[in-house]
């Protein structure tokens, strides 16, 4: 079975918002939307909102470092916001995996927002139905794109390819690449909810070099050693020459 | 039930009371469309905070349904005359109750015109679809017992119905437990302790209403109580209010001794703002303590006693629910644990809640609604306790 995700790089991510904007720019105005504002220019404003993202600090002062975390429904392969619903109007397709409330069917019991375990349900205020992250299904499978534009709203808009998107079940795919190869993890496995989403982790590049490294070990003159050999101090012949 | 007690019902007080208590469930129902028009975002609700005032007095209305049914059970269930005589009133407070609480829930879905679809779209896996079936079917048996009991020749079966309702009462109230019981991933709830509590909390919340209308019906009619079955009935209210504390302070400290939950323990406890002066002053001192020694001090224990007792139940009872669901709402979710996370969302923050007008007058709608069909129905169906024709000194045995 395919199981359709994203897979978030938290060592690229630099936290810009991004991904919030376009996919609300994305979703409010398309099948999913409205997402309904309340005052969104004033002090206090809330909306519909299906990705957001979370920063904490990570380490003690001076020793800290900022973590950005984009978080939206992690469409889990065994998601406990479905079957709470009372209706059956939150379901999980078989054919790609995706997660999607059915906003004919939902009655606004809310029950749902409080089965997730990610706080990734949000309540449409105007529209008064459950909404989440759709993984831009109006989007992934238009043919009127073009083949390389059918992807969801964020992956396109991150700025530093911090968003994969793809199918973790296939062991080739992008994705499941990247989770094999840099200790990709989903959040709260605990739960037992196996999240299709998945984080990389912040990783540190670090190389040892030595002291002779330093020096030019390739120079052609002392190689021969038949030319005086000049001191460290001096000039080398990159530097007095223009080649 | 050929008393002509009722008759005695001044009509004019009896119609401005019914009209009074319409009233109060009319504005309930425009408050709720006020918000049906313009939505959520009227209220202080938030995606937050999805469950708010008026879940408060929809599961307060749904628990003390099914706890007034006690005083029923104990007459046709255990064989208590004094008790027995007092099922059909018993009765009539649960399918009043339940309706009032049943009218705040639905009108407060998101979309309550889609009633429809609950209906004819049953999702068995949900223990909130599950809750459909059970309060329908409370409803129908509580009905059906009450037929059992108003109607002479069926009076037999009575008893067996007595049972059912019994029986059924203990599902509901298991299931209103279960909504919170069954939500793993939220600190304060996700213990099986849930279920039990709630069901030791419907005795208590049941019989204060249940001994408030008694006393209403009574003092109405220039009628007073048998101090025995007083006595009697306020020694079981204190019973059962101890018994909703024990399991109150079980469930806290049981969450207190999980590292995890202290955080949460500590915000509704101690350091929470609202949520700790409602659980202690409303709930412990004014909801618990105070009825206690209403009901047990040697010089008090009469009727105004209990009245303002099980008054003072009521008010504890909706300020323990504000904590239990709001707060529990209030509290973040434990997605870094050890780690204080931040967004422009209000992620990772204690959340804000508060309660809007039209929410608070839905919940006092239901009440409306819940008092109307009790006072049209002790009217109609002349449901005040005959205790006079019980014999002398046997209040309380079997017949």
């Amino acid at each position: 079975m395919t199981q359709l995700a994203l897979i978030i790089d938290l060592n690229v991510c630099v936290g810009c918002s991004a991904c919030v904007t376009s996919c609300k720019e994305w979703n409010t105005s398309g099948p999913a939307g409205p997402l309904s504002d309340r005052n969104p220019y004033d002090a206090d404003p809330t909306g519909t909102f299906f990705n957001r993202v979370q920063t904490f600090e990570v380490g003690e002062f001076p020793q800290t470092e900022t973590v950005h975390f984009p978080k939206s429904c992690l469409h889990c392969e065994d998601p406990p916001c479905v079957p709470v619903c009372p209706t059956g109007a939150s379901y999980k397709r078989k054919e790609d995996g995706i997660v999607l409330v059915d906003y004919d069917k939902c009655i606004g019991c809310k029950y749902c927002s409080w089965a997730c375990p990610y706080g990734a349900r949000e309540i449409d205020e105007q529209q008064k139905v459950m909404k989440k992250c759709t993984l831009c299904v109006d989007r992934i499978y238009s043919t009127t794109l073009p083949e390389a534009d059918r992807r969801p709203s964020c992956v396109m808009a991150c700025p530093t390819s911090a968003r994969l998107f793809g199918d973790i079940h296939d062991p080739d795919s992008v994705v499941s690449r990247a989770i094999r190869e840099n200790g990709g993890y989903a959040l709260m496995p605990e739960w037992g909810t196996q999240p299709a989403n998945h984080y990389l982790p912040r990783r540190k590049t670090s190389i040892t070099i030595h002291k002779d490294q330093l020096v030019r070990a390739d120079n052609p003159l002392k190689i021969d050693g038949k030319l005086p050999k000049p001191a460290k101090q001096e000039p080398t012949l990159d530097d007095v020459t223009s080649w | 039930m050929q008393s002509t007690s009722f008759s005695r019902l001044e009509s004019r007080y009896f119609y401005a009371f019914a009209a009074a208590c319409a009233m109060v469930a009319g504005i309930g129902y425009l408050a709720s469309h006020y918000m049906e028009e313009h939505g959520h975002i009227v209220t202080g609700m938030n995606n937050t905070i999805v469950w708010g005032m008026p879940h408060v007095f929809a599961i307060f209305m749904i628990v003390a349904a099914s706890g007034v049914l006690n005083v029923a059970s104990i007459g046709s269930v255990f064989g208590k005359a004094v008790y027995k005589a007092r099922a059909p009133l018993s009765g009539l407070l649960c399918i009043g109750l339940l309706a009032g609480g049943l009218m705040v829930l639905m009108l407060d879905l998101g979309r309550p015109d889609r009633f429809i679809v609950a209906a004819t779209h049953y999702n068995p896996t949900s223990v909130f679809a599950w809750n459909v079936l059970l309060y329908s079917g409370m409803f129908s048996l509580v009905a059906i017992y009450l037929w059992t009991l108003l109607e002479k020749r069926f009076n037999s079966w009575s008893k067996p119905a007595g049972l059912m309702v019994f029986a059924w009462r203990f599902i509901l109230t298991t299931g209103t437990g279960l909504i919170f019981a069954f939500l793993v991933a939220r600190q304060a709830y996700g213990s099986a302790l849930l279920p039990p509590m709630f069901i030791v909390l419907s005795f208590a919340w049941g019989l204060a209403v249940f001994l408030l209308a008694q006393a209403a019906i009574y003092a109405w009619n220039r009628e007073t109580l048998d101090p025995a079955i007083l006595k009697r009935m306020r020694n079981l209210l204190g019973v059962f209010i101890i018994g909703a504390l024990y399991l109150v302070a079980a469930y806290h400290l049981t969450n207190l001794y999980f590292a995890k939950q202290t955080g949460f323990e500590r915000f509704i406890l101690v350091d929470g703002g609202t949520y700790p002066w409602l659980f202690w002053a409303g709930y412990v001192v004014f909801g618990s303590l105070l009825p206690l020694l209403l009901i047990y001090h040697p010089s008090l224990g009469k009727t105004r006693s209990v009245v303002a007792a099980s008054l003072l139940v009521i008010i504890g009872s909706l300020a323990l629910l504000y904590v239990f669901i709001i707060g529990g709402q209030a509290y973040p979710l434990a997605i870094f644990p050890g780690f204080e996370a931040s967004s422009s969302f209000g992620d990772g923050q204690i959340a804000a809640y508060k309660p809007s007008l039209p929410e608070f007058l839905l919940g006092i709608g239901g009440i409306g609604v819940a008092l109307l069909i009790t006072t049209v129905g002790v009217r109609v169906f002349n449901m005040l306790p005959h205790d006079a024709a019980l014999p002398q000194g046997v209040h309380g045995e079997t017949h």
